[in-house]
């Protein structure tokens, strides 16, 4: 073998030989190949390369539950539900119609309905188009079955909201839906996307931020026909539930004060003016938060808007009233703070007074009520005394000034969306709208908190907190604590915050206080308010709206009145509007709650102890 | 001064150009690759990639230099350090995609000792070629020789980095064959080694590829007829062998060698067996069927293919490919530089890629003809294997033709390493090329 040492020399060009066809041969090969991959089955890869698509599925958080202030019950539960979407550019321009046909037949809907959902306009769009929000799981499963028979079609999961309690709950905790286009512009730099759901009303909306959650993200990867491929998922971001809300709203109040309030249509405010925390706010008519939030919820949506009763206000703190004679309670106290006219100074009341070429008449008519002292007008209720010293003694600018020292022309800051202030009429306003003089007739209609001053219940309420709280308003609210989802430990407590301090005396509320406990135990509302439960101090008001022997009837009270707690306190108002046929409600409906709290009994048991059973008209069953 | 210009203006140029073409096209879709499809920049691969390249063809020229035969004394030195480097790195090193195989010098940046040690052991393998050619076709210097290459590929093998240990044999089959290695026996190591590869994926091919499992194949990897079947073949390759010396037949001769190659591979076979657990098996073969893997290697296989066929005759144009910049692609600045190119520039791009390499390998194996000793034409010959074998496996792997392994195409693939290590050998080789006349 020993040639080999020279045929090492000699046989070289034939190796390099070698190694060039090598080379040769793989290029060619793989030229070959190519040709073959990308020439010849290019199109069917092109195809290929456009259907294979990845697919980034969002997973809804859970929204937050909502508590009452017992932290028990949910007021709110998440229920499983979908929603269905279609890729329209998934579906092969010949099964089209067969797919629409399949899915109006599954979810029931005539095909124009999905037709409308994706016009032709939508065909070429690789983007998700929601064909159903709350679809049900057995919809889900009978289109999963086939799911081959539904290119394009896909879901997530999409936490459908159930309202435990619905009526005047609805109205404070309100109810979500999808997110506008002109919400969408408004929040989209907090987060917000296409597709999300927000709160629209109450408490959902007040405090969405911090009841959606965080919405985790899943990346999968799909086939043309939609069905999974890769199944790794390990591309998840989890979601994170929203936070509990826990009201400081009580559940068992809210029912009393609700059915204490009946069928009628006003409000019915219960305050805690230690720390401004609302125990029960009641408006009626109310709606069903559940019917909005289904399906077809926007009919539900429309009819509530067209009813003239108006139910989607909450009237607690959306509608304007004038306070009439409960008033008075200011006028008291700006009377006996401003030492306007002596406390044992006897007024005589004939029924009635002139001014200018006009008669005005207390609400008893000749002979009137005769001589009153300030304590004996307020429980009497007597305009003459309140006109004359409103007008000769106090005058306008301390009336005015005093009202809004009690927070009434602003809104209360209370964490609901929609708030108005009400209002509080000055003479250069007068002049500013109608360019009229403020007349002495004006200061009259004020004085007796008629005419173009205007507060809503809530504003009354606090009102009457701060002579509980000897000059303290603290901003009234819902939001009691936010708890963590996972293990319940509190995230944030609620701390009350003062809204007004004001500077009138101690003695002067003391005094007050005295003469409001007169209206109930000699006054006006001696005979409605009786309930031996609680010792009640309050002032009812009957406000003139020009509709013939109907009036707005109004009761704002407190008790117990003499409290070893301040904390114990609570701050009632009632307001029945003058639409409903005249029973004087107001007072009684107080007492319903005064009975029911401080008893402990629920609403019939306290109307049997009163005997208002008979008389009250509460709603027949408790819409759920 | 005047022998440089002497050596620049004798020095193949085209084939550095061929390679800066290459850089180019590389640098461009390693950019590419770094899009998203919202059109977003994520990657500043690219730029660090253009550091690699412009100090790359500093190295080219300037090993280009290099008087091998001067240098020649120190070769044994610089390839001891290598391998100490190594050592170093298998001690020491950085875990990067599950191989320690890395050496971190500033922040990010650091060098892959193992893709050097490629140049450094084909040097110490041309210098004992060339030295002991009087004694060409001896099994000394086969053993010897594949020893030389054996000692770096394990240590590689133990990072575990596969891909870049494999490079070593074509590295030292071409270096050998050039350098006059007996051919029987570089034909009995192609034999073991096809044998020894084939056995040791054969369990996972027939449960996952294969149609019908063949209870005939399963003889040879099911214990313990496996090792009936090694004792039998050597067993023959004696008896066999004892009836050649006795009886001086020819088939005694064929029948001992071709039961010795089998036994031989087998064995092989068994300790890969050991050695690769079986998602190594199952990344190697994934390609015969990549449905077998639909979740991880085969995936990406897929996607590569769906990625180069839909590229078509023109492709989609820079920046337009759709697989990759909706990052359907693996690694698509490394391992599938490939099918990015192909998907956005199209059969036309792929078939120019092609061009390049051919050209840069049919220039690199023209230069060995004019070359006079056997240390330069088998160091050229090693270089060749390189750029072969990384082509031929990454654009195979690509295209779905061969299996993964994670060694980048030269020249494209974003890397630092690699391709200051290949530039440094094209260099080298330029340098010698230039020099065929010297004396």
């Amino acid at each position: 073998m020993g040639d080999h040492i020279t045929s090492g020399r000699r046989n070289e060009p034939v190796r390099v030989a070698l190694l060039i066809a090598l080379a040769a041969v793989v290029f060619v090969a793989y030229s070959s190949h190519l040709f073959y991959l990308q020439v010849i089955r290019g199109g069917e890869y092109q195809k290929k390369a456009v259907t294979i698509a990845r697919k980034i599925e969002r997973l809804p958080a859970q929204r937050g539950e909502i508590y009452d202030r017992n932290y028990n019950l949910p007021l709110v539960l998440n229920v499983d539900s979908f929603a269905l979407v279609v890729v329209p550019a998934e579906i092969p321009a010949d099964l089209r119609d067969t797919v629409f046909a399949k899915l109006a037949s599954v979810l029931e809907e005539p095909i124009d309905e999905i037709r409308r959902r994706i016009p032709p306009s939508y065909y070429r769009l690789f983007q998700q188009i929601e064909v159903a929000s709350s679809v049900g799981q057995d919809v889900i499963v009978r289109i999963s079955e086939r799911i081959d028979e539904f290119p394009g079609v896909s879901w997530y999961s999409r936490p459908k909201r159930n309202y435990l309690e619905t009526g005047s709950f609805s109205h404070i905790i309100g109810y979500v839906g999808d997110i506008s286009r002109d919400e969408l512009k408004l929040y989209y730099n907090r987060g917000y996307q296409a597709g999300d759901i927000i709160g629209k009303a109450g408490i959902e909306r007040q405090y969405d931020s911090l009841l959606r959650g965080t919405d985790g993200r899943q990346y999968k990867t799909v086939d043309v026909r939609g069905r999974r491929v890769d199944a790794e998922l390990r591309d998840v971001d989890p979601p994170m539930m929203g936070k509990n809300v826990v009201l400081t709203i009580d559940r068992a109040t809210q029912i009393l004060a609700e059915k204490s309030l009946g069928e009628r249509i006003g409000s019915i405010v219960v305050l805690k003016p230690a720390t401004g925390e609302i125990l029960a706010l009641v408006s009626y008519p109310s709606f069903n938060a559940n019917l909005i939030v289904e399906k077809g919820g926007n009919n539900e949506y429309a009819r509530l808007l067209n009813d003239p009763r108006t139910p989607l206000i909450q009237r607690t703190i959306q509608s304007n009233y004038p306070p009439a004679s409960t008033f008075k309670t200011i006028m008291t106290a700006a009377i006996i703070e401003e030492k306007a006219i002596p406390l044992d100074e006897k007024i005589v009341c004939h029924g009635e007074i002139s001014y200018g070429d006009r008669v005005f008449r207390c609400h008893i008519r000749k002979p009137g009520h005769g001589p009153l002292d300030l304590a004996g007008a307020l429980a009497e209720s007597c305009d003459v005394y309140f006109w004359e010293v409103g007008r000769d003694r106090l005058g306008i600018e301390r009336v005015v000034s005093y009202a809004m020292e009690f927070g009434f022309g602003q809104a209360t800051g209370i964490d609901l969306p929609g708030e108005v202030g009400g209002f509080v009429p000055t003479p250069q306003w007068k002049e500013r709208r109608f360019h009229e003089k403020w007349l002495g007739g004006d200061t009259l209609n004020l004085a007796i908190g008629q005419g173009f001053m205007q507060t809503t219940p809530l504003q009354l309420a606090d009102m009457m907190a701060m002579v509980v709280n000897d000059g303290v308003i603290y901003r009234p609210h819902l939001l009691k604590e936010v708890r963590d989802p996972r293990d319940g430990s509190i995230v944030t407590r609620v701390v009350p915050e003062v809204l007004t301090a004001s500077s009138i005396s101690k003695e002067t509320f003391k005094t007050t206080k005295e003469y409001l406990r007169g209206v109930i135990t000699e006054g006006t509302a001696r005979y409605p308010v009786n309930t031996k439960a609680v010792t009640v101090a309050g002032k009812t008001g009957t406000a003139e709206v020009g509709l013939a022997d109907r009036w707005h009837s109004w009761f704002v009270g407190y008790g117990p009145v003499d409290a070893a707690d301040p904390d114990d306190v609570i701050v009632v108002v009632a307001m029945i509007e003058a639409a409903n046929p005249w029973e004087w409600w107001a007072p009684y409906a107080t007492n319903l709650v005064f009975q029911g709290y401080f008893a402990g009994q629920t609403y019939e048991e306290a109307a049997a102890q009163l005997g208002l059973l008979g008389r009250s008209m509460p709603i027949g069953q408790r819409m759920e | 001064m005047a022998s440089i210009r002497k050596l620049f203006s004798s020095m193949d140029w085209t084939i550095p150009i061929a390679i800066v073409i290459l850089m180019v096209i590389g640098v461009l879709f390693i950019y590419s690759s770094g899009v998203t499809s919202a059109g977003d920049l994520v990657s500043t691969e690219y730029a660090k990639q253009i550091v690699w390249a412009a100090t790359g063809l500093a190295l080219l020229v300037a090993c280009s230099l290099v008087d091998l035969k001067r240098v020649s004394d120190y070769i044994p030195i610089v390839y001891g350090l290598s391998l100490a480097l190594l050592a170093y790195t298998l001690a020491f090193g950085k875990v990067v995609n599950g191989a320690r195989s890395w050496l971190g010098i500033i922040g990010d940046y650091g060098i892959q000792p193992s893709e050097f040690v490629k140049i450094t052991s084909a040097l110490f393998l041309a210098r004992y070629l060339d030295r002991s050619v009087h004694e060409a076709s001896t099994i000394k210097r086969f053993a010897l020789s594949f020893a030389i290459i054996a000692i770096p590929m394990g240590l590689i093998l133990m990072q575990p980095d596969f891909g870049t240990s494999l490079v070593f044999v074509p590295l030292y089959l071409a270096m050998a064959f050039i350098g006059g290695i007996n051919k029987r026996y570089l034909l009995s190591f192609i034999l073991v080694g096809s044998i020894g590869i084939v056995l040791t994926v054969m369990p996972l091919w027939q449960t996952l590829i294969a149609s019908e499992q063949s209870i005939f194949l399963r003889i040879f990897y099911e214990k313990p007829y496996d090792y009936y079947i090694l004792l039998m073949l050597v067993l023959v390759a004696a008896l066999s062998l004892l009836g050649f010396r006795f009886f001086k037949k020819r088939y005694y001769y064929w029948l001992a060698y071709g039961s010795a190659i089998g036994s031989l591979g087998l064995a092989f076979s068994l300790a890969g067996q050991r050695l690769l657990k079986d998602y190594q098996v199952k990344r190697l073969i994934v390609f015969l069927d990549p449905s077998i893997d639909p979740l991880g290697s085969g995936w990406n296989i897929l996607q590569s293919i769906t990625a180069i066929g839909s590229g078509g005759v023109a492709g989609k144009g820079f920046l337009q490919g759709t697989q990759s910049h909706y990052r359907y692609l693996p690694q698509q600045s490394t391992d599938f530089i490939f099918s990015i190119i192909s998907e956005e520039l199209g059969f036309i791009g792929g078939i120019v890629i092609f061009g390049l390499f051919f050209y840069i390998l049919v220039r690199l194996a023209l230069s060995m003809r004019k070359l006079r000793d056997v240390a330069s034409s088998s160091f050229v010959a090693g270089v060749f294997g390189i750029i072969f074998f990384h082509f031929m496996i990454n654009a195979g792997m690509a295209m779905g033709v061969m299996p993964i392994t994670g060694i980048p195409l030269l020249f494209l693939s974003y890397g630092g390493s690699s391709l200051w290590s290949i530039c440094i050998g094209v260099g080298l080789c330029l340098g010698v090329g230039a020099r065929r006349y010297d004396s």
